[in-house]
């Protein structure tokens, strides 16, 4: 644990009785701690928060972290529990939403993750944002905008940071301050996207769309974004592993996780070239010859995440070598999410594939250290 | 709306309050808070033919980057009346009334009177500019369709509030009669909008929801740093309208803006910021300083940083707004645009009205096209992630007005 993390009860399966009454008896302590504590390098010193009005903290529970996490992905100390809200579909958009407590997570700028502490009240908005058709999950910055509205007015304009997270895959997500209770919309605006588009994606996403949905922040609902924070044992924390993906809700394309995971390296059309790691992610490696995507070969390379094999999206990745160039991201309705290249490859072939840029995407707890220091991988063409 | 309560306001707050707030009730608490501090009067036949031409008027700061003036108001008009020689010289008439009320400078009172191209279409003219229309894919903007736009500036909240007035005869200005009024010929529009500018001005509003304490008090800008560089900033004659009816004219685009500031104060640190808004650059060599202190009169985007653009996107993860801009400048170097921007709290929110002028508004479109970094998107950056401040700025209206000669800015129709 570091130094700004409040004791709680650490055993496993916490009451959530045990939980709320930890929480109510030490969060002030807890938040002035997390916000003034060692991790403020770059903080100016003199942001002395408020502390936390008593009625409203209960919605912030104070989870320990792991001291000194591996440079991977790794086993966070608790499951984070959330409230499903019903999707909502408009056109060729389906947004699941779901919401939480205020929680910690990273944003990154080249390679330097920076923290955002969990220092609102509110609670985390998060959506993920999926094809209508298949319920594929879409996992590039589709530069949504959010409106929080409360008896017609807006009260908050925001665009949600595409993120990663063990549980919940790729989404949007940002903490939202909450300052009263009542009942709430949420109007998501949808862009027509701009990455590149290939089979019946080609001219699908090209529209914007609005989708609203709404809730009421109240008691019982920030108890309820509480409930069900479950905590592993402790011999686990920092282990190099990664939670199981969230089952279930708002699913309907991949069977493992809720539409949210690209495929297994088999799983691909053409000819492998090799699953190489970097960074603590793997590289699915193709070389595809009859193929949409291309008149002639095809370099497909799919970075994903150990364990759960959520794609990494928004990273610049390029080729030296027998094909040279930069890989464009693409959003296929076949193969998914990927990084591809036109060009011929032949046996015997050897190239470099380097990370030019890693994956901009935010990261919650056991992602932030991975991804990031991201070395060139060499790949062969096998005869 | 009611007044703000001066008990609860700095001073400078409340002035601004007034500002927002409009009216002769406003204007009469804001002469009762002004003191006895005399506002020069002015001269209409001393006053340049280029309506936008500010700059020699306008206070320079240390570097010699030219101030806007503080306060600002932007007069939505809708024409009531058949434009004919009498009501064009009733608007001619009031229009230099309030030159004789004011002194040209930040004193004083500045001003241009910008026409729609609803308004072309309403007198029967092909009109000389096009209507606006959403610039980028993430914005879905309301659009201004009335028919003029006044924009009103000077240092005094007063003397902003009062010409306003005074344009429909509710108030003698600076004790200057008015020979004409709007009176029968425009009837006021919707929105009204209004705003400010200056060093403190965004530190003192964070009071509101919306502004984060993390403002830096010297911030002129909602953003936190300086803005208007002199070097960024278009000559008054490269936004000139060159021939042509309207010669010596200019035209006004209005895009109205809601920030996100808590985001990019609470979330992001300042490497990021100056990443985000200047270049990765700037944020490694810190040539930034804390609000912009260390640039003069210069961003430094231009040329070599501006052309890395596509670069830092694969490489850095992040281009700055400021470099992804400049890529639309003149092949000599020169900005297309001439900013007259200035932050706004209408509508309780944090926001900009980025009010600039170009010789045609295809100018506009190509720097704010530049700035959208649609050609970089995915490339290293997102639609907004990491591509500049787009993460923190959300289009909300958008109007073209054309801006002509001062001999024909009463009701033109050539």
């Amino acid at each position: 644990m570091t130094r700004d993390d409040t004791p709680v009860d650490r055993t496993h399966s916490t009451s959530r009785r045990r939980l709320l009454v930890a929480t109510a008896g030490t969060v002030t302590a807890g938040l002035a701690g997390c916000l003034g504590g060692e991790e403020s390098n770059d903080e100016p010193t003199e942001s002395t928060p408020e502390p936390p009005e008593v009625t409203d903290s209960e919605n912030v529970p104070q989870t320990p972290r792991v001291s000194d996490p591996p440079d991977a992905v790794y086993l966070p100390t608790h499951r984070t529990s959330m409230t499903h809200l019903d999707t909502v579909e408009s056109g060729p958009y389906t947004v699941a939403p779901m919401l939480s407590y205020p929680h910690r997570f990273w944003l990154v700028t080249g390679t330097d993750p920076e923290l955002v502490r969990p220092n609102v009240q509110g609670l985390h908005l998060m959506f993920s944002v999926r094809d209508s058709e298949t319920g594929a999950v879409l996992p590039a910055d589709v530069g949504a905008q959010v409106r929080i509205l409360r008896d017609g007015q807006v009260r908050e304009t925001l665009s949600p940071w595409p993120m990663i997270s063990q549980t919940m895959g790729f989404h949007f997500g940002d903490n939202i301050p909450i300052r009263e209770p009542g009942s709430y919309t949420v109007e998501v605006d949808l862009s027509p996207m701009t990455v590149r588009r290939t089979g019946e994606f080609a001219d699908r996403f090209d529209t914007r769309r609005t989708v609203s949905f709404g809730f009421d922040f109240d008691r019982d609902f920030q108890r309820e974004i509480v409930d069900g924070v479950e905590f592993l044992d402790e011999s686990r924390w920092g282990e190099r592993d990664a939670l199981e993906p969230m089952m279930g809700h708002g699913s309907g394309g991949d069977e493992t996780s809720g539409g949210n995971a690209v495929r297994p390296p088999d799983g691909y059309p053409g000819r492998s070239l090799g699953e190489p790691t970097s960074g603590d992610a793997t590289f699915v490696v193709r070389y595809l010859t009859d193929t949409h995507l291309s008149d002639g070969g095809y370099l497909l390379v799919s970075p994903r995440t150990p364990y759960n094999r959520i794609p990494l999206a928004d990273m610049a990745l390029s080729v030296s070598g027998a094909l040279e160039g930069e890989l464009v991201q693409t959003l296929d309705s076949d193969v998914g999410h990927h990084y591809g290249l036109t060009g011929s490859l032949s046996p015997g072939d050897s190239l470099e594939l380097a990370v030019d840029g890693p994956p901009q995407v935010a990261r919650h707890q056991g992602y932030e250290t991975a991804f990031l220091d991201m070395p060139p991988m060499e790949i062969e063409v096998p005869q | 709306m009611d007044l703000p309560d001066s008990s609860e306001l700095s001073r400078r707050d409340y002035l601004r309050a007034l500002v927002a707030a409009g009216g002769t009730a406003a204007l009469s608490a804001c002469l009762d808070s002004s003191g006895d501090s005399p506002v020069p009067t002015g001269d209409p036949d001393a006053r340049p033919q280029r309506q936008h031409a500010w700059n020699d008027a306008l206070a320079t700061d240390d570097d010699g980057n030219p101030q806007n003036p503080e306060h600002h108001v932007l007069l939505a008009l809708e024409l009531t009346a058949d434009v004919d020689d009498d009501s064009r010289a009733q608007v001619e008439s009031a229009l230099r009334s309030l030159e004789s009320a004011y002194a040209y400078d930040n004193d004083g009172l500045l001003f241009t009177m910008g026409y729609s191209p609803s308004y072309f279409e309403t007198v029967g003219t092909d009109p000389p500019l096009p209507e606006p229309e959403a610039l980028t894919t993430i914005e879905s903007p309301e659009f201004d369709d009335f028919d003029s736009l006044v924009h009103l500036a000077s240092d005094n909240a007063n003397v902003v509030l009062e010409a306003e007035e005074a344009l429909f005869g509710e108030v003698t200005p600076n004790d200057t009669e008015m020979e004409a009024t709007f009176e029968g010929v425009f009837e006021r529009g919707e929105p009204r909008r209004t705003g400010f500018v200056g060093a403190g001005l965004p530190a003192d509003h964070t009071d509101m929801p919306g502004v984060p304490e993390s403002v830096p008090d010297e911030a002129p800008f909602f953003m936190g740093f300086r803005s208007g560089f002199a070097e960024s900033q278009a000559p008054e004659s490269r936004v000139t309208i060159s021939e042509g009816p309207y010669a010596g004219g200019t035209t006004t685009h209005v895009e109205s803006l809601t920030l996100q500031l808590r985001t990019w104060f609470e979330q992001d640190n300042h490497f990021q910021r100056v990443a985000k808004l200047f270049s990765p650059d700037h944020a490694k060599e810190e040539r930034v300083g804390s609000v912009g202190e260390r640039l003069g009169a210069s961003t430094g985007v231009a040329g070599e940083i501006a052309d890395d653009t596509a670069e830092d996107a694969r490489e850095f993860g992040t281009v700055g707004h400021a470099q992804k801009t400049a890529r639309a400048r003149d092949d000599d170097g020169t900005p297309p645009l001439l900013r007259r921007d200035f932050n706004t709290v209408d509508g309780d929110q944090p926001g900009v009205h980025f009010l600039a002028h170009q010789r045609q508004i295809g100018d506009f479109v190509r720097a704010r096209r530049a700035m959208a970094g649609e050609d970089i998107a995915g490339e290293g950056v997102g639609q907004r992630l990491n591509n500049g401040i787009l993460q923190y700025i959300f289009v909300r209206r958008r109007g073209n007005f054309l801006v002509p000669p001062r001999e024909k800015r009463a009701l033109p129709t050539a």
